[in-house]
């Protein structure tokens, strides 16, 4: 199954970049030829140009929720976000949006998209280091991957 | 195993917040735009190498990396008093007139149309792309992906990288681009081009044939006599790469043109206790408040702005479009926040018609595309007209070159004093006294500050892939009457 695992953030806004830094350490733990890793710091439209073309897509992301405990991991599918369809972004639509608006318009879409969120402590520091929390929930959550990667999804919390 | 539920519509911090603080008697009192800062961005850039600032400042958000990475190549090559040779600029141009397009498309068609096309009161599951589609025919869709691949392309190409450019140089740019490349993007400005009379023609025939839309756009609600800050060319045409700044007043009248490392005569900020953002002003005119008209130093920064203050653009297309958006709207300048929308429609038509011209420049695929820097380097501004207004980077080194200090005046700031009047201004007019306030109008405040396509610069990539907006309104003791969320519906 042709995989994307897809890493979002910004590498230097501090716990932001963590999609980012999972994908770093996936790099050399995952050799299969049908898998591409990639990191992006793009959002909304632009994530149509990267998923095209694949069977699946794991996609990495920082989340911050209120009252949320930093460093845990969700693994949530797009219906999860669907709701937010309907909102208007600052710039850009969102990935649910983006994702129905590239089905409609037929491009070769992942059939399977899943979605790993990191609650983040501080995503409002440029600096090029995630906090202790969201460090210490990157193997966990790379150890999720490479299962989910191999077929054998759980679903956990670090 | 454990299962955990998550709801990030009502939990999602990090948002911004538009607060409506109304009267005893239910009128508006006041209206805030509250914007979450990013912080410790100058920090991380002390003590860097100078030349690396064109390459880290394209991740201070995911949505202009293209235009503070000139900006930033501007500014070192002003650091280091090196004037690029005309290739390079020219090649700078080209890339530049790609982003914007890339960058005015999404705003246009994903967050601007569905107003107008689906309706400001219209159901906020269907007010959206899809919804326009559903309205429009599912080909405009499949054009704005395309299209936006085309810039997207393009931009990939001379910057080296997908979404970050890493192409300018202190002097310059690392490679220039082969003659297929130069044959490839001519083909994708011709259908830019294409593209941008579309545009026009979709907005003459959904909003301006609506005489609804047309009296909206036209009327009080959201009306600012402002001044105006925007870049001209040698001819006072509209330009986004080089030129000099110029400021109108709300007569029209220029009343300063300066260039880039002048700014701070220009330009003073204001702070306030309730905001992180600063209110940047006119120094030669002064802060007054929140407040519009001649007296008051307020001005104005993005598409309308840039339109106002030329005398007209300069290529054919867009100049008649341009003549044709005066002509309806009663003459120049514009005070119309809605008419920001069309001013990005005209721009589109305009960077692709630039785009095709430089494509066809002879020069364009000359080698020499870099000076080698030679000078110790110091102090230097650097300045474009971003997709939402005039950006400045100025930087100070040492003699080595280290970054000793670095100021940046984004867009979406300058506008900032603007966008919370607008807001202010759009709420008296659509809150009724002791009314409970339909979702509807609430999108109608918002489209206040939509026109402007503000940029936060934070959290646009932390999911659910954008950055929430929240409005609260408070009574007259400050007790929360009403909340709007994006998210809840």
């Amino acid at each position: 199954m042709k995989t994307l695992v897809l890493g979002l953030g910004n590498p230097i806004l501090s716990d932001d970049a963590v999609g980012i830094r999972v994908v770093e350490e996936l790099e050399g733990k995952v050799d299969q030829k049908e898998v591409t890793l990639v990191e992006t710091t793009v959002a909304g439209l632009g994530l149509l140009d990267f998923l095209t073309g694949y069977d699946r897509a794991i996609i990495i992301d920082a989340i911050q929720t209120v009252g949320g405990q930093a460093g845990r991991i969700y693994r949530l599918d797009p219906e999860a976000l669907d709701f937010t369809r309907h909102a208007a972004s600052p710039h850009d639509v969102n990935l649910a949006t983006a994702l129905e608006l590239g089905r409609r318009l037929e491009l070769s879409l992942p059939q399977q998209i899943i979605i790993f969120a990191i609650e983040v402590a501080d995503a409002s520091t440029f600096s090029e280091e995630c906090t202790p929390e969201v460090r210490r929930a990157i193997p966990a959550c790379v150890e999720m991957i490479i299962q989910e990667i191999n077929g054998e999804p759980r679903s956990i919390t670090a | 195993m454990k299962k955990i539920t998550i709801d990030p519509i009502t939990r999602l911090e990090g948002h911004g917040k538009i607060e409506i603080f109304l009267n005893e008697d239910g009128s508006v009192a006041n209206a805030y735009l509250q914007i979450p800062e990013l912080r410790g961005f100058e920090k991380f850039c002390e003590g860097r190498p100078v030349e690396e600032l064109p390459r880290i400042v394209t991740r201070i958000c995911g949505v202009c990396p293209g235009a503070h990475h000139m900006a930033s190549c501007k500014a070192t090559d002003a650091v280091y008093h090196v004037d690029p040779p005309p290739a390079a600029k020219k090649l700078r141009e080209l890339f530049y007139c790609a982003h914007i397009i890339h960058s005015h498309v999404a705003h246009f068609y994903a967050l601007a149309a569905p107003d107008f096309v689906v309706g400001p009161t219209a159901d906020p599951a269907k007010r959206n792309i899809l919804g326009l589609i559903d309205k429009v025919g599912l080909e405009v869709g499949g054009e704005v992906i395309k299209h936006r691949a085309y810039a997207q392309d393009i931009q990939a190409t001379i910057g080296g990288k997908a979404t970050h450019p890493v192409c300018g140089l202190p002097g310059g740019m690392s490679k220039a681009i082969t003659e297929e490349e130069r044959q490839d993007f001519e083909e994708k400005a011709k259908s830019l081009i294409e593209f941008g009379k579309f545009g026009l023609k979709l907005f003459d025939d959904l909003v301006l044939a609506n005489k609804e839309y047309l009296d909206l756009i036209t009327g009080d609600i959201y009306t600012m006599n402002s001044y105006y800050m925007g870049l001209v060319d040698d001819n006072n045409k509209v330009s986004f790469y080089e030129g000099d700044i110029r400021v109108v007043d709300p007569e029209g009248k220029e009343v300063a043109k300066f260039k880039a490392a002048d700014y701070l005569e220009h330009i003073a900020e204001h702070t306030e206790p309730w905001s992180y953002l600063k209110f940047p002003f006119l120094k030669k005119v002064g802060w007054k408040g929140l407040v519009d008209g001649k007296e008051s130093g307020v001005y104005r920064v993005n598409s309308l702005a840039r339109l106002n203050v030329a005398d007209g653009m300069a290529t054919p297309l867009a100049q008649e479009e341009y003549e044709r958006m005066y002509h309806t709207l009663g003459g120049k300048p514009v005070h119309l926040t809605l008419a920001f929308h069309w001013a990005r429609l005209i721009e589109i038509l305009y960077a692709a018609e630039r785009l095709l011209e430089l494509c066809q420049d002879k020069e364009i695929t000359d080698p020499n595309v870099r000076t080698i820097p030679t000078a110790t380097p110091d102090e230097g501004v650097g300045m474009i007209e971003a997709p939402r207004g005039i950006l400045f980077h100025h930087y100070r080194t040492d003699d080595k070159g280290i970054i000793e200090k670095v100021n940046l005046i984004v867009a979406t700031v300058q506008n900032n004093p603007a966008m919370n009047m607008s807001i202010k201004r759009a709420a008296e007019h659509l809150i009724e006294k002791g009314k409970e306030v339909p979702e509807g109008l609430l999108n109608m405040v918002e489209m206040a500050f939509r026109a402007y396509d503000p940029c936060m610069a934070c959290a646009t990539h932390a999911l659910p892939g954008q950055m929430p907006l929240e409005i609260i309104i408070y009574d007259s003791k400050g007790e929360v009457v009403q909340t709007l969320s994006r998210f809840v519906h």
